[in-house]
C-alpha cells in the first residue's frame, strides 16, 4: 500500500467516526429521541466518509496549502504524468492519465452493470422464478441502470474527451488540472457507494427513484442518493473545466469554426451538465430529507406533491440523455470524416444542430410523465417540442450520410462502430418519435417498447460511440495498435447481440409486457429466451473486447503517431504524446477536416524533428519491405498491392545482400519495382550490403516507417528464419512488423508479371549457345521485362521420326537449361519449343504472346533468315537482330 | 472570430497566444450558474407545494392548525445587512484597485461581520419560529431553502476569510486579485439569491 492509500483509508475511517460523533453530540445536545437512528448516522457518515477519502487520496492538498498560507508553487508538477502503471492508482493531474483513469474506472463499473444485465436476462429467460425473487430482481435492475447511467454512460465521455480534447485544441493540459483530478476521484466514491448498497439492502426504486417508493427504502437508498450527489459533483466540475478549457485554451488560430466537432460536442454537453445536473442534486436532497429528516415534500396529506419529484428529476434526466449522446455524436463525426477521407459534411450545421438539441432538450422533460397525472395542458406542448428535436437530430444523421456519400471508405474497426451507430441509433430515434406522440405513449408507457427504445438509443448513442472512440484513439493513448481481427469479432458479436436482444422488445411492448417486472405471461417465453441468448452474446463480445485491450496494450504492434491519417492536432504528436503534449504552441491555419483537399493544412506544429516534418494530405508514409529471394514472388507483391489500396503509403524495398550474387539481387529488385510501378504502386528500392537485421534496423531508423514487411521462405527453407531474423528485427526496430511467408515455388516465379512488357526472343541454333543468356540478361538489366524464348524447329519429315524426336529433345533440354540459368539470376523468362518452320511458327507465336519487342538471336546466316520471317509476321512490333556468331567471334 | 492570414514561419518561432478571458472567473460564473439551478430546483419544489395548497389560505396552516408566521420585519433588517455587505465588499475591491491594501482589509472585515451577523440572526430566527422542518411540506421547503442559502453564506464567509488572510499577506495587488474577484462574485450571488428568496418566500 502506498502512502496515499494508507492516508485515504485513515481519512475515510476517521471521517466516518467523526461523523458518528458529530451526529451523536448534536442529537444529544438538541434532545432528539432516539439517540440512535441508523438512517441519519449512515447518511452523514456516507457524505463525510466520501470527503475524507478524497482528502486522503490528496485531492485537496494544494488548496488546503493555499488556505493555510503555505508557500505553494503553481508550477509544481510533481503529480503530473506517470512512469509506471502503478502510478495510475494515485492522484494525478495529467489530463492524459486522468483520461485513462476515467476510462478504466467507468469500464469497471460497466462490467458490474453488465453483470446485472445478464442476471436480469437470466431471470427472464423463462416465466416464473429462476434465480431471484421480485425484490432482488428489482435490486438488479436498479443497480444495472444506476451503474450504467451515472458511472458509465455519463462520465465515460469525460474520459475520452479528457484525453483527446486538450490535445485537439492544442493545449498542454486542461484549464484546471487539480480540479480535473478531483472530478475523477469523485467517481469511484459514487460508484462504490452504489456497489456497497448491495451489502446494506439494495435500493429497488430503479435509477429514477420515484417517491414514495424511494422514501421507504433502506440504507441502500441513502447510498444511492449520496452516490448521485458525488457523481453529479464530478460531472459539474468536469464540465466547468471543459468549458474553461474550450473558451480559453485553444491554440492560436483555432477559431471556434476551426475547432474539431468533438470540441463543440463537449462544450455543448458541458453547458447541459452545468445547468441541468443541479436539478437531480435537488431532487435527491429532497427525497433524502423526507427519508431521514422526516420532512413532507412527498407526503400528499401533509401538503407534499409526488409529481413535483418527477418534474425536478426529469428536468435533469431528459437533458442527461443528451449528455450521454452529444459527445458520442462528436466522436462519430471525427471517425466518419477520417475513414471516409472527406471533409465533414455541413460542419456548421453539425455544430448548430447540437446547440439546438441542447436548447430544445430543456423543454421536453414532461414527455416522460404523460401518464403520471401531471397537469394535462402540458402534454401537447411537450409532445411538439419532443418531435421537433427529431429535426436537428435528422440534420446530423443526414450530414453523416452525406459525409459517407462518395467517400473513400476504409472499413477499420472504429468505422464499423460508427456505421453500427448510424443504424442502431436511427432505430432508437425512430421509436423515440413514436413515443413522443401522446396517444402512442399512453398505450405503451412502462412496457418493453420503452425498454427497446432506450436501449437502442443508449446502445447506439453511447456504447457504440464509446467503442468507436476507444478503437480510434487507443493507438494514441497507449502507443499500441488494437487487433483488427478481434475488433471485428467484438463489433459483429455486439451488433448481432444488440439486435437480437432489443429488437423483439418492440413487439413485446406493443403486446403489453410491462417492464421492471420479474415474471411474465408464458406466451412471451420464446421471445424472452431469444433475448437472453442475445444478451449472452453481448457478454461474450465484452470479454473479447477486454482481452483485446489487455493483450494489445501488453504486446500489440507499436502504433505510429498517425495510424488513421487524421488531420486534427492529436495526430501531430507522438503516440502516446509527450508529457505536456506540445513542445511549442501549435499554430492552427485551417479547418480540421480538409481531407482530400490538396495543400490544405489544419495546423503547423513547431517541432518538426519530433514527428518527421510537415504533413500534407497527399503525403504518403513509408512502409519498409525487406526481402531477397522472395522479392519477385506473387505473395509479396500481393501484400504490397493490398496495402497500396489504402492510398496512404509509399514503399521502400530493401534487399540485403550477404554472400549472394549482388547482380542477381539487383535484377530481382528491378523486376519487382517495374511490376509494382506497372500496378501503380509508388515504390523505391535499393540493395544494401550487410546482415539483414542490421540493414533493416538501419533502414527503419532512416525512414521511420509506419510498418516493416519482411518476406521470407517457409521456416524450413529460409536462411533468414533459421537465424530468427523476423523476431530480431521486431526487437531492434520501432515499427510494427508483418511477416510474409512465401512458398518456395512462388519465390522462383515472377508474381504479377502481366504488368511487365513482354519481350519475345526467337532462337533456334542459338538456344544452347553461351551468348543467349547474356543477351537476355543485358536486355533485362536495361529494362525490366518478362521474356519468352521461342524456338521454332524446322524439323525433318516425318516429324514423328527418330531424327525429329532427337532434335526436339535436344532443343527442349537446351531450352530448359537456358531458362533455368536465367531464372536463377532473377530474370522473368519462359521458354517454348515449337514444331514448325519459322515462317509458320512465328506468326502464331506473335499472335499468341503479343510481344512489345522481338529479339532475334541467331548465328550468322541463320539470324538473317529468322529475322526475315519475324519481320514478315511482326507488323509494327520492333524487331532487333543479334548475331551470336559475331559476339562469339568477337 | 478573426480569420486573418496566420503568421507561419518555423524560424521566427512561437506564435502569439491570444489573450483570453481569465479561466478562473469564467469557471466561477459557470459554477454560479450551476448553483443558481440548484436553487431553481428548490424553488420549483417550493412552488409546487405552494400551488398544491393554492385553494387554502396563505400562509398555510401548521399541523396544529395555526398559520405559519414568518418574522418579516426582522428578516427585512437582516436582508439590509446582507445587501450592505455586498456594497462594502465592492468598496474594498475598489480600494485595492487604487493600491490601498489597508482599505481592502477594512472592506473585507466589515463584509464578514455583516455576513456573520446575518447568519446568527437567521439561526436565532430558526430557534424562535415555532415550527420544525417536520411540520408540514411548507415548513420542509422553508427550512430547505433558507438552510441551503445559509450554508452558502457560510461557504462565502470562509472564502472571504481566506481572502482576508491573503490580504494580510499582501498577496493581492491592483494587477492580481483573481481569488478575491472570484470570491466576490460568489458573495454577490449569495446576496442576490437571498433577495429573491426574501421576496418569494417572505413577502409574496
Amino acid at each position: 500500500m502506498s502512502y496515499w492509500w494508507i492516508r485515504a483509508f485513515y481519512g475515510t475511517v476517521g471521517a466516518v467516526l467523526f461523523s458518528f460523533l458529530l451526529v451523536f453530540l448534536l442529537r444529544a445536545a438538541f434532545g432528539f429521541e432516539p439517540l440512535w437512528d441508523g438512517a441519519v448516522y449512515g447518511a452523514v457518515a456516507g457524505l463525510l466518509g466520501g470527503i475524507g477519502f478524497l482528502w486522503g487520496i490528496g485531492c485537496f492538498d494544494f488548496w488546503l496549502g493555499w488556505a493555510k498560507g503555505a508557500d505553494i508553487s503553481h508550477e509544481d508538477h510533481s503529480f503530473h504524468g506517470v512512469s509506471n502503471w502503478k502510478q495510475y492508482f494515485r492522484l494525478n493531474t495529467d489530463h492524459k492519465v486522468i483520461g485513462i483513469q476515467y476510462l478504466a474506472m467507468t469500464f469497471f463499473f460497466m462490467l458490474w452493470g453488465g453483470l446485472m444485465a445478464l442476471l436480469i436476462r437470466t431471470e427472464l429467460a423463462a416465466p416464473g422464478q429462476q434465480i431471484a425473487d421480485g425484490e432482488t430482481y428489482n435490486g438488479f435492475l436498479s443497480m444495472h441502470a444506476t451503474l450504467m447511467i451515472f458511472v458509465f454512460a455519463v462520465p465515460v465521455f469525460g474520459g475520452i474527451a479528457n484525453y483527446v480534447l486538450p490535445i485537439m485544441l492544442g493545449a498542454k493540459d486542461m484549464a484546471f488540472p487539480r480540479l480535473n483530478a478531483l472530478s475523477f476521484w469523485f467517481l469511484p466514491v459514487a460508484g462504490f457507494m452504489f456497489l456497497a448498497s448491495m451489502f446494506t439492502g439494495m435500493f429497488s426504486s430503479a435509477w429514477t427513484a420515484y417517491p414514495p417508493l424511494a422514501s421507504q427504502g433502506t440504507m441502500g437508498q441513502t447510498l444511492f442518493e449520496l452516490g448521485v450527489q458525488f457523481a453529479g459533483a464530478s460531472s459539474i466540475a468536469t464540465a466547468i473545466n471543459f468549458l474553461a478549457t474550450i473558451i480559453t485554451m485553444r491554440a492560436p488560430g483555432m477559431t471556434i469554426w476551426r475547432m474539431p466537432i468533438l470540441g463543440w460536442a463537449t462544450g455543448v454537453t458541458s453547458v447541459l451538465v452545468v445547468f441541468a445536473t443541479p436539478f437531480i442534486a435537488g431532487s435527491q436532497f429532497l427525497t433524502m430529507f423526507d427519508r431521514i429528516m422526516g420532512t413532507n415534500f412527498f407526503v400528499p396529506d401533509q401538503g407534499g406533491d409526488v409529481i413535483m419529484y418527477q418534474h425536478i428529476f426529469w428536468f435533469y434526466s431528459h437533458p442527461a440523455v443528451y449528455i450521454m449522446l452529444l459527445p458520442g455524436f462528436g466522436i462519430i463525426s471525427e471517425v466518419i470524416a477520417t475513414f471516409a477521407r472527406k471533409p465533414l459534411f455541413g460542419y456548421r450545421a453539425m455544430a448548430f444542430s447540437m446547440v439546438a438539441i441542447a436548447v430544445l432538450g430543456f423543454g421536453v422533460w414532461a414527455h416522460h410523465m404523460f401518464v403520471s397525472g401531471m397537469a394535462s395542458w402540458l402534454r401537447v406542448p411537450m409532445m411538439i417540442t419532443t418531435i421537433i428535436i427529431a429535426v436537428p437530430t435528422g440534420v446530423k444523421m443526414w450530414s453523416w450520410l452525406a459525409t459517407l456519400w462518395q467517400g473513400k471508405i476504409h472499413i477499420k474497426t472504429p468505422m464499423l462502430w460508427a456505421l453500427g451507430f448510424l443504424f442502431t441509433f436511427l432505430m432508437g430515434g425512430l421509436s423515440g418519435v413514436f413515443l413522443g406522440v401522446v396517444p402512442v405513449d399512453i398505450q405503451v408507457s412502462d412496457t418493453y417498447f420503452v425498454t427497446a427504445h432506450l436501449h437502442y438509443v443508449l446502445y447506439g448513442g453511447s456504447v457504440y460511440t464509446v467503442f468507436a472512440g476507444i478503437y480510434y484513439w487507443f493507438p494514441k493513448m497507449t502507443g499500441k495498435m488494437l487487433s483488427e481481427r478481434l475488433g471485428h469479432w467484438h463489433f459483429w458479436l455486439t451488433f448481432v447481440g444488440t439486435q437480437l436482444t432489443f429488437l423483439p422488445m418492440h413487439w413485446q411492448g406493443l403486446q403489453g409486457m410491462p417492464r421492471r417486472v420479474s415474471d411474465y405471461d408464458p406466451r412471451f417465453e420464446t421471445v424472452n429466451s431469444i433475448e437472453t441468448v442475445g444478451s449472452y452474446m453481448l457478454g461474450v463480445a465484452t470479454i473479447i473486447f477486454f482481452y483485446n485491450i489487455v493483450v494489445s496494450w501488453k504486446s500489440g504492434a507499436k502504433a505510429p503517431w498517425n495510424p488513421w491519417r487524421g488531420k486534427t492536432l492529436e495526430w501531430m504528436v507522438s503516440s502516446p504524446p509527450p508529457l505536456f503534449n506540445f513542445d511549442a504552441v501549435p499554430q492552427v491555419v485551417g479547418g480540421p477536416y480538409q481531407y482530400g483537399i490538396p495543400d490544405a493544412r489544419h495546423a503547423v506544429v513547431f517541432a518538426p524533428e519530433e514527428f518527421g516534418g510537415e504533413l500534407k494530405e497527399d503525403t504518403r508514409f513509408p512502409v519498409l519491405v525487406v526481402a531477397n529471394e522472395t522479392l519477385t514472388s506473387q505473395a509479396l507483391i500481393d501484400e504490397v498491392r493490398s496495402r497500396n489500396a489504402d492510398g496512404l503509403w509509399s514503399f521502400e524495398l530493401v534487399a540485403p545482400v550477404g554472400d549472394d550474387d549482388r547482380e542477381v539481387v539487383q535484377r530481382r529488385l528491378a523486376t519487382t519495382l517495374a511490376i509494382l510501378a506497372g500496378h501503380g504502386v509508388a515504390a523505391t528500392g535499393r540493395v544494401a550490403e550487410g546482415d539483414v537485421v542490421d540493414v533493416a534496423t538501419e533502414a527503419a531508423r532512416e525512414s521511420d516507417p509506419n510498418e516493416i514487411v519482411v518476406a521470407t521462405l517457409p521456416l524450413s527453407q529460409s536462411r533468414w528464419m533459421q537465424r530468427d531474423v523476423v523476431d530480431r528485427i521486431r526487437k531492434a526496430a520501432t515499427a510494427p512488423i508483418a511477416h510474409v511467408v512465401v512458398p518456395a515455388d512462388d519465390a522462383r516465379a515472377i508474381g504479377g508479371a502481366s504488368a511487365l512488357p513482354m519481350v519475345m526472343v526467337v532462337a533456334t541454333e542459338a538456344i544452347g549457345a553461351e551468348g543467349l543468356a547474356t543477351v537476355v540478361r543485358t536486355r533485362a538489366d536495361a529494362q525490366p521485362a518478362r521474356f519468352t524464348v521461342v524456338a521454332p524447329l524446322d524439323l525433318p519429315e516425318p516429324r514423328w521420326g527418330a531424327d525429329a524426336n532427337e532434335r526436339r529433345r535436344a532443343a527442349g533440354e537446351a531450352m530448359t537449361a537456358t531458362v533455368n540459368a536465367l531464372v536463377s539470376t532473377g530474370v522473368a523468362v519462359e521458354g517454348q519449343v515449337m514444331d514448325d518452320a519459322p515462317s509458320v511458327a512465328l506468326p502464331l507465336a506473335i499472335g499468341a504472346y503479343a510481344p512489345s519487342r522481338i529479339i532475334i538471336a541467331g548465328i550468322n546466316g541463320e539470324a538473317r533468315a529468322l529475322a526475315e520471317a519475324a519481320e514478315a509476321a511482326a507488323g509494327d512490333t520492333p524487331v532487333e537482330t543479334v548475331n551470336l556468331g559475331q559476339i562469339a567471334g568477337a | 472570430m478573426a480569420t486573418t492570414a496566420p503568421h507561419v514561419g518555423g524560424a521566427t518561432g512561437q506564435p502569439e497566444q491570444k489573450k483570453h478571458m481569465n479561466p478562473a472567473l469564467i469557471s466561477m460564473l459557470l459554477f454560479i450558474g450551476s448553483e443558481l439551478m440548484l436553487f431553481a430546483s428548490l424553488f420549483t419544489a417550493y412552488f409546487f407545494i405552494r400551488y398544491g395548497v393554492a385553494n387554502e389560505t396563505w400562509p398555510p396552516l401548521k399541523a396544529d392548525g395555526q398559520p405559519f408566521q414568518l418574522p418579516v420585519l426582522m428578516t427585512l433588517v437582516n436582508t439590509i445587512f446582507l445587501v450592505t455587505s455586498s456594497f462594502t465588499l465592492w468598496w474594498g475591491e475598489k480600494r485595492l484597485a487604487a493600491g490601498d491594501n489597508k482599505g481592502l482589509i477594512r472592506g473585507l472585515w466589515v463584509t464578514i461581520i455583516l455576513g456573520g451577523a446575518f447568519l446568527l440572526i437567521q439561526l436565532n430566527e430558526y430557534a424562535h419560529l415555532g415550527f420544525t422542518p417536520q411540520d408540514r411540506a411548507f415548513s420542509g421547503a422553508f427550512y430547505t431553502l433558507t438552510g441551503f442559502h445559509g450554508a452558502h453564506v457560510l461557504v462565502g464567509l470562509i472564502v472571504l476569510g481566506l481572502c482576508l488572510r491573503r490580504a494580510y499577506m499582501r498577496d493581492f495587488s491592483p494587477s492580481y486579485h483573481t481569488p478575491l474577484t472570484a470570491g466576490s462574485y460568489y458573495w454577490h450571488f449569495v446576496d442576490i439569491v437571498w433577495v429573491l428568496l426574501f421576496i418569494l418566500v417572505y413577502l409574496v
